[in-house]
């Protein structure tokens, strides 16, 4: 696989790696470093690339599993350091935090980032990227009725959430 | 049309909705008047249309793309490392067999030039050894070995014989002188070695080289050293053994004189 090959079978997703990757670690260079990393592995790798039956699924995995792992690292960091996850974690959702969000897409985008990691993906493959099911089966290795009991969950739970957090806001 | 949207977000909320039903969800969500009951599901919706639009930045791409274009050096090379390994090897034997081929071709030609044409090859290392000015440079065995180079001529010069001539009268090396004798001996033919040889007789003074010439003398049966044997077994300052031996060669040549009569 040469240089251009690459580029037409690969870069035309990195827009959507990135998005998963903004989606998982919430910062932008972060998510492009993810993703740079993701494509150069992919680079150096391309002799075999040939192999995978889908590329765009092979890549969607690397990226979910690189921001995972490094969504560990800093947690792990962040342990070492001190600060116990679970207060960063309330942080986070705290409703003083959703409170200064004025915009509610970065309210939903708050929200999501709550979600368990594989709600999270599913949603996030859904509703974003809109993947068929049997897309997203190829890069979760989930059933078609798992994904769409998560899928269903994670957007229940998003409303509801959304839902609480408005509430609080009016409140307020 | 409130109703189907009701519908749908409620499918949409158990999962069952197809990825075209989302679409008109979120279309109704950015387009229409949402009306106030609905209004708390457009966040989501105006979020996932929102986030679909986003991109990493150019200077990501740009980035990127310098980094996908230099390494594509790095795993290119890996890859045809081995091929060029490989050819690498191949050229070096070839290299090899080259060089072996051409030396082995030069060998058999300046073999055939000793052959073929004249000595010029031994003859041009002898002059070189013993030509008198370099003497003080070239050591005794490299004279020697230019001396017994001689033995490969074919066919002599005078300027060859001439050289072994001086040598064998001046030389300071015993060795080098004795050399030399054989190597004349050995060109008895040409017409100055015999009487070179009998008048060195005269110069020399060591008893090997007398004994060596007055051999050398006697067995190519040069009668005119007789006299010259005369005067060596006369003279006192001989050794012994030079003398018996001059008188022995009298003897000897006088013997051939009658024989040959």
């Amino acid at each position: 696989m040469d240089l251009q090959t690459f580029n037409q079978r690969i870069l035309p997703v990195q827009g959507r790696l990135f998005r998963l990757a903004q989606m998982f670690l919430r910062n932008r260079e972060e998510a492009e470093d993810a993703i740079q990393d993701v494509l150069l592995r992919l680079w150096t790798n391309r002799q075999q690339l040939e192999t995978y039956q889908s590329i765009d699924a092979l890549a969607v995995q690397m990226t979910k599993n690189l921001c995972l792992d490094r969504l560990k690292s800093h947690r792990n960091q962040k342990t070492e350091g001190g600060t116990d996850i679970s207060e960063v974690h309330a942080k986070e959702q705290s409703p003083y935090a959703l409170l200064e969000s004025s915009d509610s897409s970065r309210l939903i985008h708050q929200l999501i980032g709550g979600l368990p990691e594989q709600h999270k993906l599913v949603l996030h493959l859904r509703d974003v990227e809109e993947y068929s099911f049997e897309e997203i089966e190829e890069v979760t290795g989930l059933t078609n009725a798992n994904i769409r009991v998560i899928l269903s969950r994670a957007r229940q739970k998003l409303r509801e959430s959304y839902l609480k957090a408005s509430n609080y806001e009016n409140e307020h | 049309m409130k109703m189907s949207i009701e519908k749908l977000l409620e499918k949409y909320y158990e999962g069952e909705t197809s990825t075209e039903e989302e679409k008109e969800l979120k279309r109704f969500f950015r387009e229409e008047n949402v009306p106030k009951d609905l209004e708390s599901h457009a966040a989501q919706f105006g979020y996932f249309a929102a986030a679909r639009e986003e991109y990493p930045s150019l200077t990501f791409t740009g980035a990127l793309a310098a980094r996908l274009d230099p390494p594509q050096q790095g795993p290119v090379r890996r890859f045809t490392s081995w091929i060029v390994q490989i050819a690498a090897g191949l050229a070096l034997l070839l290299v090899g067999f080259a060089g072996g081929y051409v030396l082995q071709k030069g060998s058999d030609r300046s073999g055939d030039r000793v052959a073929g044409s004249a000595d010029e090859v031994p003859r041009h290392a002898i002059k070189n050894a013993l030509a008198f000015e370099k003497m003080a440079s070239t050591s005794a065995s490299e004279r020697i070995q230019a001396v017994n180079q001689s033995y490969e001529l074919t066919n002599v010069d005078t300027e060859t014989t001439q050289l072994l001539i001086n040598t064998l009268n001046f030389d300071p090396n015993i060795n080098v002188r004795l050399a030399a004798c054989q190597a004349l001996v050995h060109f008895e033919n040409e017409p100055q070695v015999n009487e070179a040889l009998i008048h060195s007789l005269s110069i020399q003074t060591d008893p090997n080289i007398q004994i060596l010439l007055i051999e050398a003398l006697v067995a190519i049966r040069e009668k005119r050293a007789s006299e010259q044997f005369q005067q060596l077994a006369r003279n006192g300052k001989n050794m012994e053994v030079v003398r018996l031996r001059a008188e022995q060669g009298i003897g000897e040549l006088s013997n051939t004189h009658v024989q040959s009569l």
